[in-house]
């Protein structure tokens, strides 16, 4: 064990710390769930991908860094620190991207990983469906090979995808199997969201802006060469995808930190210094950032190992999202009626309330975690 | 940096976890609580053999000179098995008071085993059999051998844990090289890692009889109210364990932090020990409320760790004044 950084590391952090502080945007972007934010977003992304910060423990050859996970947190750490924007190519960069670089034809990584680590293409994941949520293996979206083999031919619908709105990509799986039942038969495909016969629809989320879109899907042609892994094999290679980013990626700990950090000033400002019980809550909110930091670097150090995150991936995402919903829920405890106000100067304290409640649902619900956990972690007998 | 134990370190714990399986089942566990002293001389003299007491000793003292790092997994290990007697205490703030003294090569032999009264003198575990009791004195801590000491045994919850109440005559005791806090920080530490090993070993019997006792025909543990109880047990459990990590390597290396990283682990884990005890026992249903029960031994383990060594209040008011400034 050694907690201390590493030469090699610290200077890696003094580095981002320095790009950060010079090119971070002075005030904040307007939300990316709209169409002027998305694009001012799609250029900070532009910026970073420039400077070599976008996608950081990719291999350099596609548009990354080459740096290990340690590292990534390291960044992750100085970029939220920095108070720089959310990241729009967050299901490209650190969902779909890694999977390519696992699972993916050479072919494909040298189409997909650039552009995808310089935001020219931003990509939105197509998996839910109207009848499909927590039971992601009943989707009925379906594809069928054209006649002369070259294309899927896709038709039905998918839900609640995030960024869809404006994204230029979208990753789905479809039944390509129509014999085939629950996880068998389905197929991972790339689908550029301009294809004909694709209508997306935005959809409000409860801030009012279109986080999420509809895409239906009718007689949409993509080339075969769009498979991601082998065909009837979607599940795997989506389930692969889904427990490095619940384990690691979809959450850093650093926004967290930074979150309790800002708590912790906002107590100060506006809270009742003799209330002993807010000064216990502020206190356990740092402790479960901390504990989650912690957590995700001992993770990370096993990775680094040669070990591999299982299942116990739901743990972490149970974790941070409930966390976050304590601290805004905290948040608005100490802004009291003036919580209510959602233009005002604690206008970001509402909008990540809102924003937290999402977070035990979207991902996987953390009921679903929790029945993970409790059959492949705990081994407790399946229902 | 480099956030995991050495393949030494893991070695030496999974030695200790096969001895303790094949040497120290929960029968002769119960076979020691009948006898009223809660403590095993003959599993002492096993652990003495292994090195497992004498390891935070320095090389000087016939110890191993290891740190915190090399020793939370074993006191997880042997709180996985609730050994009895005051063996973290001994292990951990035992050695770091007594390294250089008479009492040294004892520790290391078996022959010495210490325990500690710096947070009151009432209902304190394991006197009665321990050679050595640490006392505070001010910011500074005393070791007074027991037979100096007035003594009257009250009775405890844990059969693994004699209690006593300390009368203590005027002037005695020799001050030892560690500061009060310091202490504290060692000894709530190894209470917490040795919590860690109760915590995981209450949720691996409730996991066993979740599996086999059936209910309306189908394992219990197919029951999605039994899963998620249990999995929000192993979700506290399982973050203590990296704060537990990292207190102990502020503990090994000396960081100003160590103090508020050693309250945050023993919160933390404290609050999973709490959350696994409730648990388990639930998922027993009344089998779990019996004597009979193994759970039992392991939960009122639990109840006794919880506020030693500083309880959850005292520890979370260490992290809140360092994190957010001194309460005036
Ligand atoms: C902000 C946001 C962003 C999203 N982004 C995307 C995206 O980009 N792409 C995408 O494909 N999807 C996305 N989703 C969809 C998300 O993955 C689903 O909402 C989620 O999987 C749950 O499905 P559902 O909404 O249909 O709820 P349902 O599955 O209908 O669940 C409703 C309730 O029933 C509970 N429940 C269901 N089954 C069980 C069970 N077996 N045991 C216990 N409880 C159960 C759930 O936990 C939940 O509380 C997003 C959702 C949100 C909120």
């Amino acid at each position: 064990m050694d907690l201390t950084e590493t030469e090699d590391e610290k200077s890696f952090r003094a580095e981002a710390r320095q790009w950060l502080q010079a090119n971070v945007p002075a005030t904040p972007l307007p939300s990316f769930d709209t169409a002027e934010g998305f694009e001012l977003h799609r250029q900070w992304e532009g910026l970073l991908f420039e400077a070599g910060w976008s996608a950081v423990s990719w291999p350099v050859e596609y548009g990354g860094r080459g740096a290990d996970y340690l590292k990534w947190l390291i960044f992750e750490e100085e970029y939220w620190r920095s108070g720089a924007p959310g990241r729009v190519s967050q299901n490209g960069i650190f969902l779909l991207g890694p999977t390519i670089i696992e699972v993916g034809t050479e072919a494909q990584k040298a189409r997909y990983l650039p552009a995808m680590a310089s935001s020219r293409e931003i990509w939105a994941q197509a998996w839910s469906e109207p009848d499909a949520g927590s039971d992601l293996a009943s989707i009925r979206s379906k594809g069928r090979l054209s006649d002369d083999g070259t294309e899927w031919i896709l038709d039905g619908q998918k839900t609640w995808a995030s960024r869809a709105a404006w994204a230029d990509w979208c990753f789905g799986i479809f039944r390509t199997d129509p014999e085939s039942i629950r996880h068998r038969g389905l197929t991972f495909i790339l689908i550029p969201l301009d294809t004909p016969g694709i209508t997306v629809r935005p959809i409000a989320q409860l801030d009012g802006d279109a986080g999420f879109a509809e895409i239906f899907f009718d007689d949409v042609h993509v080339p075969v060469a769009n498979t991601l892994g082998e065909p009837g094999k979607g599940w795997n290679v989506a389930m692969a995808a889904a427990g490095f980013e619940r384990g690691v990626s979809l959450r850093s700990p650093a926004r967290f930190n930074v979150a309790v950090d800002r708590l912790i000033e906002l107590w100060k400002q506006v809270g009742d210094l003799d209330d002993d019980t807010m000064r216990d809550a502020v206190t356990d909110l740092w402790m479960q950032a901390e504990g989650y930091k912690l957590h995700t670097a001992m993770t990370v150090t096993k990775l680094l190992e040669g070990g591999h995150i299982g299942s116990e991936s739901s743990l972490n995402k149970i974790f941070w999202s409930e966390m976050d919903v304590r601290a805004h829920e905290l948040a608005l405890q100490l802004l009291g009626p003036g919580a209510e106000r959602t233009d005002g100067p604690y206008e970001s304290w509402v909008d990540g309330f809102l924003f937290s409640l999402s977070g035990p649902i979207y991902a996987g619900t953390n009921e679903i975690q929790r029945n993970i956990i409790a059959d492949r972690v705990l081994n407790l007998p399946r229902a | 940096m480099q956030f995991s134990f050495s393949s030494d370190q893991r070695d030496f714990a999974a030695s200790l976890r096969e001895m303790l399986t094949n040497e120290f089942t929960t029968k002769q566990l119960r076979e020691i609580w009948d006898t009223g002293t809660g403590h095993d001389p003959a599993l002492w003299a096993r652990l003495s053999d292994m090195g497992v007491l004498s390891m935070m000793l320095p090389e000087t003292d016939a110890g191993m000179g290891a740190d915190f790092t090399d020793v939370i997994l074993l006191l997880e290990e042997l709180g996985r098995a609730a050994v009895p007697g005051p063996v973290f205490e001994t292990m951990t703030v035992g050695a770091l008071a007594l390294h250089g003294t008479s009492f040294a090569t004892g520790i290391a032999d078996g022959s010495v085993a210490v325990t500690a009264a710096l947070l009151g003198e009432a209902n304190v575990p394991h006197a009665g059999m321990s050679d050595v009791v640490l006392l505070r004195d001010g910011d500074c801590v005393s070791a007074v051998e027991r037979s100096a000491l007035q003594l009257t045994s009250v009775c405890g919850l844990d059969g693994g844990r004699s209690l006593s109440t300390i009368l203590r005559p005027t002037g005695l005791g020799t001050i030892v090289a560690i500061e009060w806090s310091e202490a504290i920080d060692a000894g709530a530490l190894g209470a917490a890692a040795y919590l860690l090993g109760v915590s995981s070993r209450m949720l691996e019997i409730a996991g066993d009889y979740a599996r086999e006792r059936r209910q309306f025909g189908q394992p219990i543990g197919a029951f999605q109210a039994v899963k998620h109880l249990m999995a929000d047990a192993l979700l506290k459990v399982e973050f203590a364990r990296p704060a537990i990590a990292r207190a102990a390597w502020s503990m090994a290396v000396g960081d100003d932090d160590r103090s508020r990283d050693v309250s945050m682990a023993k919160v933390l884990v404290a609050d999973a020990a709490v959350k696994a005890a409730r648990s388990a026992l639930q998922v027993h249903g009344a089998i779990g409320y019996t004597w009979e029960c193994d759970l039992q031994l392991f939960m009122k383990k639990a109840w006794a760790l919880i506020p030693a060594w500083g309880t959850t209040t005292f520890h979370r008011r260490r992290v809140s004044d360092a994190v957010l400034g001194v309460r005036v």
